[in-house]
């Protein structure tokens, strides 16, 4: 179309000519009009230069018709005309050139800003955006090439190299904080301009644009550009913060997802708690009403009282616990530490009495084994009573007739550690990071009595303490408790 | 990229870097000191001739070459060659042949791709070589056809030997020596310098200059202002012709084909 226009122009400033020079080659002819039609194609074709070279092509073809008129005839009212024509014609032609170009560029400059929102527009990683966005820039400002260089945290993103080297013109720009014009960035036979512009964003610097073209760059084009750099840098940044707007809004679907996950499976815990723990309550209830009622009812024996009323002992404390524990739990779904009465405690007795209460009846074997010269610890003795008898009553309970669980203590930097280590079933590995958290058991742990909360609160009073918990497990060669507690300086 | 993956040093290079300044000044002397000497012997116009067309074509084309990366020795060469052609120009007609060997010289240096920064290498666009014969057929058409109306010169009546003798100094000295310099060189580096534009109004004006400064241009209104619309319109023509093929050679066609114009109108050597 536009080179049809002016291939068409171009045929017509002979024509022109040629019938002024059969009607009589008189400069105030009123065919010297026509010589318009041409320069205003070539304009609207070509722009600036066409306007420029259709106005030029015009004064050649009408000059020789006026200046030998007034080498004739000197100044006369027609030779006049002519030379108004003459630069009517060339500023009409230089007037519609500069302002089709101007247009074209405004319109090229409006696509550009409509590309960089495209390009920038879905949630893509910085460097696929930053490839589409040059790319874009690339086809609208019809350049030979275009980089980008971004600075995201501490990396910088490039696009259109692999890296922005060191002593590169990128650099120096980014560098010195100011847009830098290379007129000729060498090689070629045309001179291969080369502005880098920085991309401002509230005024820090978020990186740099540099485009190169073979040819003209002039100076209200490198105007736009620093103008489209600030275009540029402001969508980077709505684009970024778009992207890290979208993240956060995965991360907190996924947050809410995942607590309510948990608080589902703790819901479930508690409806299940509530089931053991009524179990738990009514089997002492149970036999101490009975032994009660046994005792009521007739006299026995004294060796009979004495084994009923162990039992009901037994029972009684079996209850004082899981109301312990309970109430501890309760403190700590309240964010409160357990209440604690500390003071200096030799650990290796505690373990011993531990290992007694539970040698009776038990069907493995029971070995205490402390590091000599042990300092002493600064705990609630009811507190570690509790813990111990927590942990060695579940090795107890996990562990094969004839195994052999072991009671250790050491002393580890301002700590003793102690250990209390069996040789039962394990715990499964998906089963070990829970073991903790309230009301939790393992699904291989439902025939066994138990409430779910002995171990949650094992935690919470070495916590109280200072002291850390940990567990190693593996199935079927055992599990190893060890905490810690502070000794006494 | 260049911009990413180049070093890169703030500054340009001077616009006049490179230029033979002592080869200059050397020429200059000789064309002074036979100027002094015109009238004083009988070969001191014949001297004088040949100086200046050494001395003023050679000084274009050596700044040219040397611009282009050539070294000061084909300068020299180039000179020497112009010296003996003027030389043996006034001896007879058909001694202008042997400006032929100039553009000989030239055309073996950019064989040897030593005048790629001159636009002297590489295949030339058949196209630019077909607008460079428009342009030159349109300006010196025109030259005739105004000329003949305006100031009523005619044809030369001296015969085609003197106008092929006139296009041998054209072709060998004339036009190769200013468009390797206006164009190839100074327009070339200023518009690597500053812009399109800027380098085709320094190199257009200075082209003008060069000619409206020329002994052997008529020094009548009529001729000067003729010399600057043609020159103007032909400098500008050929440089657009050199920035938009990147070649020397439609240049030259068109200024050869424009020159062919000018000398049927008895003007010339």
């Amino acid at each position: 179309m536009t080179r049809g226009l002016a291939a068409a122009a171009m045929l017509t400033f002979p024509g022109v000519a040629a019938l002024i020079a059969l009607t009589g080659s008189d400069p105030a002819s009123a065919l010297r009009h026509a010589y318009l039609i041409p320069v205003v194609a070539l304009a609207l074709a070509l722009g600036g230069a066409g306007g420029t070279l259709g106005a030029g092509a015009a004064l050649v073809l009408h000059a020789p018709v006026v200046l030998a008129e007034i080498e004739r005839a000197g100044l006369t009212p027609e030779t006049r005309e002519g030379l108004v024509t003459l630069a009517v014609v060339a500023g009409v032609g230089a007037l519609v050139g500069v302002l089709t170009t101007r247009a074209r560029r405004q319109r090229t400059r409006y696509e550009t800003l409509l590309a960089i929102q495209r390009a920038l527009t879905g949630a893509t990683p910085l460097d696929a955006a930053l490839g589409r966005l040059r790319a874009a820039l690339i086809e609208c400002l019809r350049v030979a090439d275009v980089g980008l260089v971004v600075r995201d945290g501490e990396r910088l993103v490039v696009a259109g190299g692999d890296r922005m080297a060191e002593g590169s013109l990128a650099a120096g720009v980014l560098a010195a904080g100011s847009s830098v014009f290379v007129p000729d960035a060498g090689g070629g036979c045309r001179p291969r301009r080369v502005v880098a512009t920085l991309l401002l964003v509230a005024g820090k610097h978020i990186g740099v644009l540099a485009v190169e073209r073979v040819g003209e760059l002039g100076g209200d084009e490198r105007v736009a550009l620093e103008a489209l750099g600030a275009h540029v840098a402001v969508a980077l940044e709505h684009a970024r913060l778009t992207s890290r707007q979208r993240r956060f809004a995965e991360e907190l679907e996924r947050s809410v997802a995942g607590a309510t996950r948990h608080l589902e499976e703790l819901d479930r815990a508690k409806s299940a708690f509530v089931a053991i723990a009524s179990h738990e309550l009514r089997t002492p209830l149970t036999a101490l009403q009975g032994f009660s009622e046994i005792l009521a009812a007739r006299s026995q024996a004294p060796d009979e009282v004495a084994r009923i009323a162990g039992i009901m002992r037994a029972e009684a404390a079996r209850l004082g616990r899981i109301v312990s524990d309970l109430l501890d739990l309760s403190r700590i779904e309240r964010g409160l530490a357990p209440t604690l009465h500390r003071a200096p405690l030799a650990v290796e007795p505690v373990l011993a009495a531990t290992a007694d209460l539970f040698r009776r009846g038990a069907k493995s074997a029971i070995v205490v084994d402390c590091a000599p010269a042990l300092p002493r610890v600064d705990a609630d003795p009811d507190a570690l009573e509790r813990i111990l008898s927590n942990l060695v009553s579940n090795a107890v309970k996990y562990s094969p007739p004839g195994s052999e669980v072991r009671l250790g203590a050491r002393r580890a930097g301002a700590m003793v550690e102690v250990e209390v280590r069996d040789r039962g079933v394990g715990i499964a590995d998906g089963a070990l990071a829970r073991i903790f958290e309230p009301y939790y058991r393992a699904a291989e742990t439902s025939t066994v009595r138990g409430t779910g909360l002995g171990l949650a609160v094992v935690k919470a009073l070495v916590e109280a303490h200072g002291g850390a918990i940990h567990v190693e497990s593996a199935r079927g060669a055992g599990t190893c408790v060890t905490f810690s507690v502070p000794a006494v300086p | 990229m260049w911009a990413l993956s180049q070093p890169w040093r703030p500054g340009t290079r001077p616009l006049l870097a490179d230029t033979p300044a002592r080869l200059l000044v050397a020429l200059a002397c000789v064309a002074a000191a036979s100027r002094l000497l015109a009238g004083r012997t009988p070969l001191a116009a014949v001297a004088m001739r040949v100086v200046g067309v050494a001395a003023g074509h050679g000084a274009l084309l050596a700044t040219a070459l040397a611009w282009a990366g050539c070294g000061r020795g084909s300068g020299v060469v180039a000179i020497v060659l112009l010296a003996v052609a003027a030389a043996a120009a006034t001896v007879r007609p058909a001694g202008a042949l042997a400006y032929l060997s100039v553009p000989l010289w030239i055309a073996w240096l950019a064989r040897r791709r030593r005048l790629a920064a001159l636009g002297l290498a590489g295949p030339v666009s058949r196209r630019a070589l077909l607008a460079a014969v428009a342009l030159g057929a349109v300006l010196g058409g025109h030259l005739l056809v105004s000329a003949s109306l305006t100031l009523g010169v005619h044809i030369r009546p001296d015969g085609v030997a003197a106008v092929l003798a006139a296009l041998a100094y054209d072709a060998g000295a004339n036009v190769l020596a200013a468009e390797c310099f206006f164009r190839g060189a100074l327009f070339n580096r200023a518009q690597r310098r500053w812009s399109r534009a800027g380098g085709l109004a320094l190199a257009t004006a200075a082209y003008v200059a060069r000619y409206l400064v020329d002994p052997l241009l008529p020094k009548s209104v009529e001729w000067l202002v003729g010399a600057t619309f043609y020159l103007t319109l032909l400098g500008a023509g050929n440089c657009w012709l050199f920035w938009w093929s990147g070649s020397l050679v439609p240049g030259l066609v068109g200024a050869l084909i424009f020159f062919t114009g000018y000398r049927l109108l008895g003007t010339g050597p």
